[in-house]
């Protein structure tokens, strides 16, 4: 899975973006790990993220904190969302002190992470993957900005024409953008989408992105 | 996904949360005069249920079939709610290097190399899969498949990357093909990605993943760039807390 790894975006877009997954592994501490994430999302709870949730219940948008707690099960990989650097020193920090046991990635851009573990005293970062890019017909992928918000799915649940449909609708006075970027973190069940950065990126897209007749 | 054409009044408000675009047409009801009811290509959708969880339709239309074989496939990789039973892992892919802290999944010398077919809002055939697992099976680096990835598990002959011909004809919202190889292979493997690029009729994205040195030098970073890859700003990082750790280094 490869979920969080894609988005795009410039380093002043991203640097303030992060996704947090703790993940148990099978074969090795997945039985009897529903405890130990159960434990992981509450302490990434108290940090305030901007999004929670887990791939088969769904995020603080679709449903309740206390419904994604009791639906964790031995295997349940969960995702916490932060848009701030200092959050995630801190959140770094005490799961270091407390150390729920199971595995704990975090996407974001290399550079601060790193600099995060290291003010958290965590070391070097163990494993890392990179993204090389869309390859192949990547005409048929839509503009920048709107990608932008799109890869922030990394199950691409989010249309290219809701977000024009929602473009259409903010500049025509029916919805608020906040209003668009909660439905788009609702169509994101896994609670990847960062909506301090959906904000922003809406905004750009709203002054650029010439709405057609959709259909 | 299918619509009740009985129930159905193609008001379009499905229309766009279909992360694979335009794929509906129009149909005038047979029976119900005036009536306009709208059909879903089921050739370009992926079943991911995304019309129906947004619940929109505002009579109840969408419905979503249980499929066979070889549909089903379309289900399992591509709606995030259905977990492919072959990983025990919900989503497309494995956990890769998620748990590498405590599997040991990629040594140090080892990189793991991963390209996602489709995504985002493209959709990817299994003749495309076919095409780029081919192309990395044959261009002999010793290219080793993830067993539990849900495409290995679709082909017919995993030395050459072959699929199932049943397969070839669905598509899905995205699918990965997740392996691993030597460090020294990885511009190899890059090229023949590079040249499957130009065959296939969608857009994918390519993940190398790599075991960071105790003193914090990722090995991949000087081939890649004397290999002259671009790779992102933004990584996925494993922070090594996960328990028991495993020892990669003989310690």
């Amino acid at each position: 899975m490869t979920h969080s790894l894609h988005r795009r975006g410039d380093y002043e877009s991203l640097k303030e973006d992060f996704v947090v997954l703790g993940c148990p592994a099978t074969g090795v501490n997945k039985v009897g790990s529903a405890p130990k994430t159960q434990n992981f999302l509450s302490i990434c709870y108290k940090h305030g993220p901007v999004n929670l949730g887990d791939m088969k219940t769904g995020n603080i948008y679709n449903t309740t904190m206390d419904d994604i707690l009791a639906s964790v099960t031995d295997g349940t990989i969960v995702q916490c969302t932060f848009d701030n650097r200092d959050k995630i020193v801190d959140l770094m920090k005490e799961l270091k002190e407390r150390r729920p046991g199971i595995s704990v990635i975090i996407s974001g851009v290399t550079d601060v992470v790193q600099q995060c573990m290291y003010e958290a005293d965590l070391g070097p970062i163990h494993s890392l993957e990179y993204s090389l890019g869309t390859w192949g017909k990547t005409e048929r992928l839509p503009g920048y900005a709107v990608l932008k918000l799109l890869t922030m799915c990394g199950h691409a649940m989010i249309a290219a024409d809701l977000v024009g449909k929602m473009v259409r609708d903010v500049k025509r006075g029916r919805r608020t953008i906040r209003s668009c970027v909660v439905e788009l973190a609702q169509c994101c069940t896994c609670g990847n989408f960062n909506l301090t950065r959906g904000e922003k990126i809406f905004q750009e897209v709203l002054s650029t992105y010439m709405v057609r007749s959709l259909y | 996904m299918k619509a009740d054409i009985d129930k159905c009044i193609a008001c379009k408000r499905c229309f766009a949360y279909c992360p694979m675009g335009r794929i509906q047409i129009f149909h005038r009801h047979e029976k119900i005069p005036g009536r306009i009811f709208i059909e879903i290509d089921q050739d370009a959708c992926t079943d991911c249920g995304m019309c129906l969880r947004a619940n929109i339709c505002p009579v109840n239309a969408l419905y979503q079939e249980v499929a066979d074989w070889p549909r089903e496939i379309r289900g399992i990789l591509s709606n995030p709610l259905i977990e492919f039973k072959g990983s025990q892992v919900p989503g497309r892919g494995t956990e890769e290097m998620k748990t590498n802290d405590v599997k040991g999944s990629f040594l140090p010398g080892e990189v793991g190399v991963g390209v996602e077919l489709g995504r985002p809002g493209v959709g990817a055939y299994f003749r495309d899969v076919e095409i780029v697992a081919m192309a990395l099976m044959g261009a002999n680096i010793g290219y080793k498949l993830a067993d539990e990835n849900p495409v290995t598990h679709f082909m017919s002959d995993k030395t050459t990357g072959k699929l199932r011909d049943e397969v070839l004809g669905e598509k899905a919202t995205s699918a990965i093909i997740e392996g691993k190889c030597k460090l020294e292979k990885l511009p190899e493997a890059l090229k023949a990605l590079q040249g499957a690029a130009e065959k296939v009729d969608t857009v994918f994205t390519v993940e190398v993943i790599t075991k960071v040195t105790p003193e914090g030098a990722v090995p991949i970073k000087a081939v890649l760039e004397k290999a002259g890859f671009w790779y992102s700003i933004n990584s996925k990082n494993n922070l090594g807390l996960g328990l028991p750790a495993f020892d990669f280094y003989g310690s």
